[in-house]
């Protein structure tokens, strides 16, 4: 008497027809399910290449599973040359992805708050396995995806693809760029560090000068979270990072992907003729399949690509060494915004905070948006388009030329003095001094004009850097320029050096700027075996003079 | 298509290379960068030390009359702690006097300041990581203060000088001065910039200190009781604040070298400073 019958299917397959056959069924409904669609013979015969059955077995998983739904099951043979995508479209969405792992992976190790974000990010470096390269890859992938996704963009205008019907296309590829730009910017902060602080004001600075005054000090609140960047405003970037904007980026790529199987990848401007678009109607002979041609290649591309880009982040990229910890207090001389936004940075030293901060970059933002909509000539050919053609290249020309005014080197105004210091001793980055090798810089005190007699090759170069630097600052108002380098000797492994700068104004007084910097021995991590830990406290019987341990106080140079 | 399977395949089998070859590397990488971050911390605790700190426990943290001596052999090997019956590290008792500050003065000392409290988690200025940088830079100092302690004889080497500034010395020898002021007497851990404590060499636009020595003694506005230029030197040693050069604070000088020095230490130095023209 059975109270209860269990009934497993399996049991009774493995009873009909045998283990070996049973798991064969198993298998091939696995396989079939799965790729929705194809089973294991049709997976064999993509993998070789094999001609298509017919009805074709290989278009099932293009109308049933989702992944491929986003994919054409075919493509024009003359779209699927470099020429006329450059696939700068698919490295975008590779770069979105890839963002996401490396992402994914910082994520765990990481709390958006300014007790402990820079402690997290050294933590990072120098605590956890692949840390380092995982940090590396999301710094090199962002920057590539920005370059990556203008590219696209300016392909899409040069062949003229943005046009009917592909007009919204156009507006939510727009949308992706600023996606794009956002998250590498908002990126940008969490470090927390000097460099991430400071590039980052510059840009959020912008939204306090949205007129009236109220408005912009509003925004400016809900942007950093109080008036100046703090726990409020990482937080915030930190949520527009891993999450609002990521999620805004599915939602239009998804929209992107969509029109772009439902109009097809446009033809190149001269194959079909004017006005006319024929992307949806692929000739028999000119079809290229996704399966197996475009599969296999996208996935030699997804795995080459990581593979060059996890050597080149190994042997070759380093992602920006983290400056000091992040002080809202002091500002480093010449910072800058991230490069894609040093054109802004450009327009903003043209003048008023309001015209070129705001209303110029969001009258570009608006043109480009709503582009499609009001060029409407029909033709996509170049040779009917000299003026579009012509104003894209000028447009790409001013954003170099904005660029560069962006930069330290168009209209900073910081003293000379400064200037030649800061050569030495720059406050973006380590810099000449800071890179030298410490056991060369001598302890002495050196004068920049006698650099050749200096007792190391470092120092010359060094002094003679420093002495160059001088001579652009001798003028009327600044005589008898002279540059002093002191070293000293400060503790176990640090020495202090000094830069000094001395000059005689015309009436007479004499003025100087100087300052310190610290050079540990291992700041750039060493090589040798660390420093000896702390309880060595064994008594020191030798001669007190023993040479890791140099007794005697700082020693002044002649 | 099979060269793209074939390359595919090498990609892989690159990137699973790559990786192993990083995992061999990674703890010595990890290792770089924690002596790295560690060298760093140094650094700015040194330039935090020298805003913070310095002004009360004095250059090179050799203490003043207003803190204690901090690059000391006591503080190092424990008998500082013993003293105020502290059970941690010498780490962690930095840490926390720097961190919150000395409300009270330890048992048997008096200096005229509290400590103040440093930590923004106590209401202090600094954020943690400023904290752990000068408690790294402070604990820098441990090698060189325990060594110093057990190697270098206690100052003077003889019969001391005492605080009169008009009696008679013997011969100076200006190398040998020269040699005490960069050495023992560590008068360069103050008087190598200007923007600190009064420099001795001759600069583009200022004499030595010989010179300057003369230059004030003649000065009416001097108010100290030297009569020469020697015995103003003498002065600016021993009893530093007698007369401090406009510009300068009163107090910062230690006070004690008249207790340190042997007359010949004090001849030397003279004679060293009197050659500086």
């Amino acid at each position: 008497m059975a109270i209860f019958r269990l009934h497993i299917p399996l049991l009774d397959d493995l009873k009909a027809k045998g283990l070996k056959e049973t798991l064969r069924a198993k298998t091939e409904d696995l396989v079939t399910r799965v790729t929705a669609g194809l089973g294991t013979a049709d997976v064999r015969s993509v993998l070789r290449d094999d001609p298509p059955g017919r009805p074709n077995p290989r278009l099932k998983p293009h109308a049933e599973g989702f992944w491929l739904h986003m994919k054409p099951t075919y493509y024009h043979n003359l779209v699927d040359g470099l020429y006329p995508t450059f696939r700068l479209g698919w490295l975008s969405t590779f770069f979105f992805a890839f963002e996401i792992v490396t992402g994914v992976f910082l994520m765990v190790f990481y709390t958006p708050s300014p007790l402990v974000a820079y402690e997290n990010m050294r933590n990072i470096l120098s605590n956890v396995p692949y840390g380092d390269l995982m940090r590396d890859l999301h710094k090199l992938g962002a920057e590539l995806m920005v370059a990556v996704v203008a590219l696209h963009m300016v392909r899409t205008f040069v062949t003229g693809s943005y046009k009917k019907p592909r007009q919204f296309t156009w507006a939510t590829g727009v949308i992706l760029l600023f996606v794009t730009l956002i998250l590498s910017f908002s990126g940008y902060l969490l470090p927390w560090d000097q460099l991430s602080l400071w590039a980052v004001t510059i840009g959020a600075s912008m939204v306090e000068a949205i007129p009236p005054e109220v408005v912009g000090r509003a925004v400016n609140l809900i942007v950093r979270g109080s008036p100046e960047f703090s726990a409020n405003g990482l937080l915030r970037f930190y949520l527009l990072h891993v999450i609002g904007l990521p999620l805004v980026g599915i939602i239009a790529l998804g929209v992107h992907y969509y029109k772009v199987i439902l109009h097809g990848h446009s033809l190149p401007p001269g194959a079909e003729d004017v006005g006319v678009d024929t992307a949806k109607r692929v000739p028999m002979e000119s079809r290229v399949y996704f399966m197996p041609q475009i599969l296999t290649r996208e996935l030699w591309h997804v795995s080459g690509l990581t593979a060059i880009l996890v050597l080149v982040c190994t042997f070759i990229y380093n992602a920006p060494v983290l400056e000091a910890h992040a002080d809202p207090l002091i500002t480093p001389l010449h910072i800058t915004s991230p490069w894609y936004f040093l054109w802004l940075q450009g327009l903003l030293k043209i003048g008023d905070k309001v015209i070129w901060g705001l209303l110029v970059p969001g009258a570009l933002t608006g043109v480009l948006l709503v582009l499609p909509y009001f060029e409407v000539g029909p033709s996509r050919r170049y040779g009917d388009r000299r003026l579009g053609l012509s104003a894209a290249a000028l447009s790409i020309a001013g954003l170099a030329v904005l660029s560069f005014m962006g930069s330290p080197w168009y209209k900073v105004t910081t003293s000379p003095d400064q200037e030649a210091v800061a050569t030495l001793l720059p406050q973006t980055h380590p810099g000449p001094l800071r890179e030298a090798n410490w056991d060369d810089i001598t302890l002495g005190s050196y004068t920049a004009a006698e650099w050749s007699t200096a007792p190391t090759p470092t120092l010359q170069r060094l002094l003679h850097l420093f002495d160059q630097q001088l001579g652009g600052i001798e003028s009327p108002e600044r005589q008898g320029v002279e540059g002093i380098m002191v070293v000293e000797d400060w503790q176990t492994d640090l020495k202090k050096v000094t830069l000094r700068v001395v000059w005689t104004e015309p009436d007479g007084t004499t003025h100087a700027y100087f300052q310190s910097a610290y050079l540990h021995r291992q700041r750039d991590g060493g090589h040798e075996a660390s420093r000896p830990g702390p309880g060595v406290q064994e008594p020191v019987t030798a001669p007190p003079a023993a040479p890791s341990l140099p007794t005697s106080a700082p020693g002044a140079g002649g | 298509m099979k060269w793209q399977v074939a390359l595919g395949g090498v990609s892989l089998a690159v990137l699973t290379a790559v990786l192993g070859w990083i995992a061999l590397h990674e703890v010595d990488r990890m290792e770089a960068n924690d002596r790295a971050y560690l060298a760093q911390a140094i650094e700015v605790g040194a330039l935090e030390f020298e805003s913070l700190c310095r002004p009360c426990h004095g250059p090179q943290g050799r203490g003043t009359p207003l803190a204690p001596s901090l690059n000391a052999g006591d503080l190092f090997n424990g008998t500082r702690l013993q003293a105020v019956g502290f059970a941690g590290t010498v780490e962690d008792y930095v840490r926390g006097t720097i961190a919150s500050g000395r409300p009270v003065p330890s048992a048997g000392t008096n200096y005229p300041n509290r400590m103040p409290t440093w930590s923004s988690r106590f209401g202090g200025p600094l954020r943690d990581d400023q904290i752990d940088a000068l408690v790294a830079f402070v604990m820098n100092w441990e090698d060189r203060a325990l060594a110093e302690a057990q190697a270098t004889p206690a100052l003077p080497l003889g019969e001391a000088l005492g605080t009169d500034i008009t009696q008679a010395l013997p011969a100076g020898d200006p190398d040998a001065g020269k040699a005490l002021a960069e050495g023992v007497f560590g008068c360069a851990a103050c008087h190598l910039l200007s923007a600190v404590g009064p420099a001795w060499a001759p600069t583009a636009d200022t004499p030595g200190i010989g010179a300057r020595a003369e230059t004030r003694i003649a000065d009416p506005s001097y108010t100290g009781g030297a009569t020469s230029a020697e015995q103003y030197l003498l002065e600016s040693i021993i009893a530093s604040n007698a007369f401090v050069v406009e510009g300068f604070s009163s107090g910062v000088m230690p006070v004690n070298f008249g207790d340190r020095m042997r007359p010949q230490d004090a001849a030397d130095l003279i004679a060293y400073m009197m050659s500086l023209r």
